[in-house]
């Protein structure tokens, strides 16, 4: 039965965990653009060494996401959002979601929805950070769900908790582990536990304590420092710490490839899929799967993007003198724009309130609109060859770099990355100890100066190694076409909240959006040592007390 | 005087440009990816280029076939990119004020404009805004399979003999007299296009035209910009 989103969410009151991230932005100023019937949107924030009042009015007044409602609303802004938004000081890492609790206790009461796009999307971090964010995290929020008296829940969880697979991905939650063996997701929960108690016990161990301290006496004598007691514990204590996060991020990497994962981040958030499902079978609650989020398509505005991404390094890549990208031709690169992520989150999020929810969504574009890396990896190079034509800082990018044309190749490529880069290693260092004794200093000084652009060279290209490492399960090694109908079993009356992949024209989205957008929001911060350029509004946004007019005091709102 | 329901047609190259097929598909050769993917598709248009030529003379229609066999396993979005700069880049600067001027001219008198080209309609529709007064727009279209171009022109190919058994069509479809309708043309194969309308003009005709034009007594006009 067809249903109109806005008078689904009108008067219906959400709770929004991870609204400070890329998806959970979009959502929350699309839910306010879009639908201004909402009830209260409870915004779960941390504050991050300041006052989550102090954080919020930053975001709002400097995240370029934010622009449309300063566009519409102006100097009525703070107003419009004081009747619809509420922040509130919690973390995901304990329960109850450390809300103070009579806000929990309202909470409880109020909420209809609980949307959960909270998560760590850094593929293999320290273990124990991925299991505190994407793992108990998610438990938390759907403890708190079970325990309010109508709340439904939608969890924001990928379409790569498929692990290393190859062919269709349904839209179901998996009761075994990506190799096939079946999975009791309780009992892998306590050997995960186990393994993080373990790694730290062994970094904590005589023998850890006994190698790392021959290593930094051994290391001090070298470099003619008396090996004192206090040096050298000092030094142990931050080698050790030091450990402890790489054997951490190892171990998670290790278990996960170990089931079928290609990492800890979608192994541990196919964990909390599956914990979810058995842990709370009461719950009304469904799951929400992007594929890959990239730029969006229209909303905020064409382009918007921010943070970590897939496609950045590849794209940033073709647009260098390297050449080879490594990628399987044919493979699909299952990219989505952001604005149809929160469409499908919104049509998800209606389902579940009305009780007609599916188990799982998938949001990808494989199974509806098949890009194969190889025709991305070409539109890269289409779109660095239109920039640099134009935009190009010499001769020599105008008019040669800019027809160096990107190919898709084997990672074996004798010219890959890796290669390069030793390359690059070898030059620098014949710059500085192998160059000629007797040669005059001007060239001395020049060697020197090449040698230091050959370092940074070497940093940008290792840097790029690992994320084109990271990405190699999904750009190289596997072909998944993730199944993406669910959605369409809630036909929509608002065209503006359809989740409508087919249509997208992937030339004009790839040269005219996701290109400029990463050009001007991703690239200066990763790749150009530069800030991200931040949003000014004519009005600042300030938080009002309630019902009033007035600002509220910062130390009210801590 | 108003000449309603009827048109000028005007063959694009030689009458309105003065850049044909082979130019083009020597952009697109050397614009592809890959030094490798460049020098072949460079030297297959080189090759084409003196078949084009012995039977541009004639029906065109096997010259077309040949060169655009050069755009085989290119990808639609570098055509389309690589249109757009050939069109920005090369092909605006070719366009003859005089060809314009007569487009102006039939315009004024209320004739439909059509212009017919033996250019790809990527390249074609990216410079249709600069010819000013076009009303249809009639040119080859490549064809393309997952998104690369097989090397083929999709039928019917323009520029051939069948240009004649076209137009009597297109002036039945949209009820134009030909016999009131004028045509611009400057090639051997155009000839039964020419005389399927009662006032041909031959424009920097090529010999075999040249030729008819004389002994039909059409008029012939010369001009290079």
């Amino acid at each position: 039965m067809t249903f109109s989103i806005k008078e689904e969410y009108a008067g219906k009151h959400i709770l929004l965990t991870g609204g400070t991230g890329f998806v959970g932005k979009v959502w929350l100023v699309m839910a306010l653009s879009r639908m201004p019937d909402i009830g209260r949107i409870y915004v779960l924030m941390r504050g991050k060494g300041r006052s989550v009042a102090d954080r919020w009015i930053k975001i709002v007044n400097e995240n370029p996401a934010f622009r449309p409602l300063h566009e519409r609303h102006g100097a009525d802004l703070s107003k419009f959002i004081a009747e619809r938004v509420e922040v509130i000081q919690g973390t995901l890492d304990s329960p109850q979601m450390s809300i103070e609790d009579s806000i929990a206790d309202r909470l409880r009461e109020n909420v209809d929805l609980i949307v959960n796009c909270a998560g760590l999307v850094d593929f293999n971090p320290d273990v124990r950070v991925a299991v505190s964010s994407n793992l108990d995290g998610s438990l938390h929020v759907a403890d708190f769900a079970a325990s309010c008296k109508k709340a439904a829940m939608i969890h924001v969880s990928t379409c790569y908790v498929a692990g290393t697979k190859d062919g269709f991905i349904p839209e179901t939650i998996a009761e075994t582990t990506p190799n096939g063996t079946p999975l009791d997701p309780e009992a892998e929960y306590i050997r995960l536990k186990e393994i993080i108690e373990e790694t730290e016990a062994e970094n904590e161990s005589e023998e850890t304590i006994k190698t790392l301290t021959e290593e930094v006496v051994a290391r001090l004598e070298k470099r003619g420092y008396e090996p004192t007691e206090k040096r050298v514990s000092g030094t142990v204590g931050r080698l050790k710490s030091k450990r402890l996060r790489e054997v951490m991020s190892q171990a998670g990497t290790d278990r996960a490839k170990e089931l079928g994962w290609p990492n800890t981040y979608t192994y541990t958030k196919a964990l909390a899929e599956m914990i979810t499902k058995v842990r709370y079978p009461n719950l009304r609650h469904t799951v929400l799967r992007p594929a890959i989020v990239e730029s969006s398509l229209e909303f905020p505005f064409p382009g918007w993007n921010e943070g970590f991404n897939t496609s950045g390094p590849l794209i940033y890549l073709s647009g260098t003198w390297l050449r080879h990208i490594p990628a399987k031709a044919g493979n699909p690169l299952d990219i989505i724009p952001v604005d149809l992520v929160v469409n499908g989150i919104f049509i998800a999020g209606a389902a579940v309130m009305r009780g007609e929810h599916a188990e799982v969504y998938q949001t990808g574009s494989s199974d509806r609109a098949f890009l194969p890396i190889d025709r991305l990896t070409e539109l890269s190079a289409l779109g660095h060859r239109q920039h640099l034509r134009k935009t190009g800082a010499n001769r020599v990018e105008k008019l040669i770099l800019s027809r160096w044309d990107a190919i898709s190749s084997d990672p074996e490529h004798m010219l890959n990355v890796s290669n390069i880069r030793e390359v690059v290693f070898q030059v620098t260092r014949y710059l500085r100890h192998g160059r000629p004794e007797k040669i005059p200093k001007e060239w001395k000084e020049e060697a020197e100066d090449m040698a230091k652009s050959g370092d940074k060279a070497q940093r940008k290209l290792r840097q790029i190694e690992e994320v084109l490492d990271l990405f190699m399960p999904f750009t190289y090694d596997h072909y998944m076409v993730f199944e993406a109908r669910a959605l369409d079993k809630h036909p929509i009356a608002e065209a503006e909240f359809r989740f409508n992949p087919e249509d997208i024209d992937w030339r004009k989205y790839w040269l005219e959006c996701h290109m400029p957008g990463l050009r001007r929001w991703c690239f200066p911060s990763q790749y150009e040592n530069k800030e991200t350029e931040t949003y000014t509004p004519e009005v600042p946004f300030v938080m009002l007390q309630a019902g009033t007019a007035e600002p509220l005091p910062a130390q009210e709102a801590r | 005087m108003s000449e309603t329901n009827t048109a000028a047609f005007f063959r694009a190259e030689g009458t309105l440009i003065s850049s044909g097929v082979l130019q083009a598909a020597a952009y697109m050769a050397s614009q592809r990816a890959g030094m490798r993917e460049r020098l072949l598709r460079f030297g297959q248009t080189a090759l084409a280029a003196p078949i084009y030529g012995v039977l541009g003379q004639n029906d065109r229609t096997l010259g077309n076939r040949v060169a655009h066999l050069s755009y085989r396993d290119i990808s639609e979005d570098r055509v389309a990119i690589l249109a757009e700069e050939y069109v920005e880049d090369i092909l605006k600067e070719k366009i003859l004020d005089s060809g314009l001027e007569l487009m102006k001219q039939a315009k004024k008198e209320g004739r439909r404009i059509v212009v017919i080209s033996e250019g790809i309609s990527e390249i074609m529709k990216g410079i249709e805004p600069h010819l000013r007064y076009v009303d249809d727009l009639v040119c080859n279209r490549l064809e393309y399979k997952d998104h690369k171009a097989t090397g083929k022109l999709i039928d019917p190919i323009v520029g051939g003999y069948d240009g004649g058994t076209w137009l009597k069509d297109y002036a039945r479809k949209h009820e134009l007299d030909l016999e009131r309708s004028v045509a611009y043309a400057g090639h051997g194969p155009d000839l039964l296009l020419l005389s399927a309308v009662g006032e041909p003009c031959a424009v920097n005709p090529d010999f075999t035209l040249r030729k008819a034009a004389k002994e039909a007594d059409w008029p012939i006009m010369e001009y290079t910009a």
